[in-house]
């Protein structure tokens, strides 16, 4: 029976919101069922046969609505034991009472178990102002560390008027308290706790359902505890008469839980601050970029875009040198080649004015042809006659076109250039002495050093002026200036050579070399010596056209090919032969 | 236009005339910070004057209203018949002051029972803006009466003062029917 009356108590707590006749009913259900299972638990231990169908459908329904309800009871007594530890530490009088809805207190005191009696040892009487006393039947329940808790209940009360409470045990006054009922107010938490989302950044609502008492909406307080999940270090807003608050200044796209309590304001009514609900959890909105961080830094990024715009075009010119040199071109050099004949370099030779003469040399600028020495012994054979000489001058000038002009032309000039000039032509003084005595070398001692010789000259002069280049050596003349049989070999040889190649003829050297029967004078350094200066220009040797030598330049390039051939017996012992060019 | 408007402003003008004749309609007082602003100030002087020594020179004995309130009983009652009790018992506890005010020499007392006394005026004030009419008072409960009790200080006095307005009073305001019009 004990339980049935716990029960009840609890039950009746479950309908401090509705009217009086509800009241009644529910506490009258709750009753019956827990007496109902009550005996029909003692009818099945005891096996009663008699149980019919209609018992067991009774049974099925009260199990039913029992199982329904019990969730509710269940609910109703935690709260009640919630309420019960709050009032323990906030309320030091005795007895604690507290007020749950509009008509009704529940006022409890503690007790230890071991010095603490049955419940009907008890008597709790309350008087009102100007009232007669009543008195609340007492109940007793068991508590947590060895307590004992004795209750009362009262379903009907008046506010804004001093009640009396005293309480004996055993006609023994054991608590005394005067109290203003509407100011012990221990609400139950707001329900439907619930976050939303703004849609803006950084805040949540939160929305409840107020305590439904009648009056009272505007009386009441709310305490809303929010923090970010995982955190105990939280912030409390308050809020009066409201069932819903914005809570700002959030973190954006973090979880926060909120809780919230609720207290009666103190001016007409007032209590204690109720219990805290269970914690609701809520994210916030992901957080965006902040528009003003997102300005600063396109602005900066401006400034220093233009910045370095602004460097750039003040040295553009230093950066294109270093990043797109210029590459440097001959066409100031080479006025209308590559514009005019697309740097076809031989038309454009072709093609050219007077000044093309520079140009070779220009190529050649550090080398100067120098003249052609044909030295030989002055002592050595019978001279050549003179009209040998002509071809090899003109062979050696390499002209096409006056070459037997040339042939005719040299020989009288060289003729009279060596009679011109004695010093020049002593050589050939000698020539016709040797020619007209032609007798052994013997006195070659003033021919030794001297030396008779054709100068080629690369200009387009007359050949007056190869005799002004002569070089003054102390050799021999050659052997061209030898006896006619050879020199007419060596003429045939020459004129072969000429005819067989204009311009281009070939200096045998066997053919310059050729000498006379004569023994060859040990005396002396006896040999033929051809001065050549190797112009250092690497040309074609090879027996070229006509049109070639045209090309360039009707003998201005003496290409010739030549063999350094010289018989090995008639080879001047240990001096090398030299053309000149 | 010049035609229309003639007519229309010598109608607004008579309509005007009239309506200064007439009691001008108060606008309903519902906001519950009027009456908890009297109950604080109630409160304070309470608080202020408990202290005082040998009842601040008060003597004597004041009939007051009683101020239980119980709210199945309350909702029983009409508005009228609530009305009637928060009149009655304020027009108690402004002959109560009054006569509280001529007894008290202390100017500081003075001042303070002068200010809950206009709180009294106000209160009737705000209760005619709700359409509470002032009904013909019944005559002067006797002592045993059930609605009232006696005092006989000053404190008591204020006490039970600030209890009535806090209960019966608020009560009233908050559910007077034009008040509740305007929140629905």
């Amino acid at each position: 029976m004990h339980n049935c009356v716990a029960l009840s108590i609890v039950s009746q707590r479950q309908t401090v919101t509705k009217r009086d006749g509800e009241n009644r009913r529910w506490e009258l259900v709750a009753y019956q069922l827990c007496s109902t299972t009550e005996r029909i638990g003692r009818f099945v231990l005891r096996g009663d046969k008699k149980m019919t169908n209609n018992n067991l459908n009774k049974l099925l329904a009260f199990c039913v609505l029992f199982c329904t309800q019990k969730t509710s009871i269940v609910h109703g007594a935690q709260a009640l034991e919630t309420k019960v530890s709050l009032l323990l530490h906030a309320e030091p009088e005795n007895p604690k009472c507290f007020a749950e809805g509009m008509s009704d207190l529940t006022c409890f005191w503690e007790e230890d178990e071991e010095r603490a009696g049955s419940a009907d040892q008890y008597s709790f009487i309350y008087t009102y102002q100007n009232e007669n006393s009543s008195e609340c039947s007492v109940t007793a329940l068991p508590a947590a560390g060895g307590k004992r808790l004795y209750f009362c209940r009262l379903s009907q009360t008046q506010l804004f008027v001093p009640l009396d409470i005293r309480v004996f045990r055993d006609d023994l006054l054991i608590h005394n308290r005067s109290l203003f009922i509407e100011v012990v107010f221990l609400l139950d938490p707001p329900a439907n706790l619930t976050l939303t989302s703004t849609g803006t950044q950084g805040q949540l609502k939160a929305s409840w359902l107020p305590p439904s008492l009648k009056y009272m909406g505007d009386s009441m307080m709310y305490e809303v505890s929010y923090a970010m999940a995982g955190s105990h270090i939280g912030k409390v807003e308050e809020v009066q008469a409201s069932s819903e608050l914005i809570l700002r200044g959030l973190q954006s796209g973090t979880k926060y839980k909120v809780r919230i309590r609720v207290k009666l304001d103190g001016i007409s009514y007032s209590g204690y601050w109720s219990a805290w609900t269970d914690p609701v959890l809520m994210e916030t909105m992901p957080g965006d970029l902040d528009p003003l961080i997102v300005s600063l830094s396109l602005i900066i990024s401006l400034v220093l875009t233009l910045l370095s715009l602004l460097v750039l075009m003040s040295h553009r010119r230093f950066l294109l040198k270093k990043i797109w040199p210029i590459i440097p071109t001959p066409e100031s050099k080479f006025q209308g080649l590559f514009k005019v004949y697309d740097g076809d370099f031989q038309e454009w030779l072709g093609h050219s004015t007077g000044g093309l003469w520079l140009r070779p040399t220009y190529f050649y600028s550090e080398e100067f042809p120098a003249p052609l020495e044909v030295l030989s012994e002055v002592s050595l054979g019978p001279v050549l006659p003179s009209s040998a000489l002509p071809p090899k001058a003109s062979e050696a000038l390499g002209e096409e076109e006056d070459e037997d002009k040339k042939l005719k032309r040299v020989d009288p000039a060289l003729m009279e250039g060596w009679r011109e000039t004695p010093q020049e032509h002593w050589p050939m003084d000698q020539l016709r002495a040797i020619h007209r005595h032609p007798a052994p070398w013997t006195q070659s001692s003033l021919l030794e050093s001297h030396d008779a010789y054709v100068t080629l000259n690369a200009q387009n002069h007359s050949v007056e002026e190869p005799l002004d280049d002569i070089l003054e050596e102390t050799l021999p003349l050659q052997v061209l200036f030898a006896s006619g049989r050879t020199s007419s070999e060596s003429r045939s040889d020459l004129s072969s050579n000429v005819q067989q190649s204009s311009g281009s003829g070939r200096l045998s050297s066997q053919s310059s070399f050729e000498y006379p029967n004569h023994t060859w004078p040990s005396k002396g350094p006896g040999y033929t010596y051809m001065a050549v200066a190797d112009s250092g220009v690497s040309m074609d040797y090879s027996p070229m056209s006509s049109n070639k030598i045209d090309d360039i330049g009707k003998g201005v390039i003496y290409t010739n090919e030549y063999k350094n051939e010289i018989p090995a017996h008639r080879r001047p012992i240990g001096s090398p032969i030299h053309f000149a060019f | 236009m010049t035609s229309i408007s003639g007519p229309v402003v010598v109608l607004l003008t008579v309509l005007q005339w009239a309506g200064r004749g007439l009691p001008s309609p108060v606008r309903p007082i519902c906001d519950p910070r009027v009456l908890d602003r009297f109950i604080m100030e109630a409160r304070d002087t309470e608080t202020a004057l408990r202290g005082c020594k040998a009842g601040c020179g008060v003597t004597g004995t004041y009939v007051v209203p009683l101020t239980n309130v119980d709210f199945v009983v309350w909702e029983t009652k009409d508005t009228e018949e609530q009305a009637l009790e928060v009149q009655s018992g304020m027009s108690l506890f402004g002959q109560a002051l009054g006569a509280v005010r001529e007894s008290v020499s202390r100017v500081a007392v003075q001042i303070l029972i002068d200010n809950n006394k206009s709180n009294i005026h106000s209160l009737g004030q705000v209760l005619r803006s709700l359409h509470i009419q002032d009904l013909p008072l019944p005559p002067a409960p006797a002592v045993g009466d059930l609605v009232t009790r006696k005092v006989s200080s000053l404190s008591e006095l204020l006490h039970v003062h600030t209890n009535f307005l806090r209960g019966k009073v608020r009560l009233l305001l908050t559910n007077a029917p034009a008040c509740q019009q305007n929140s629905t």
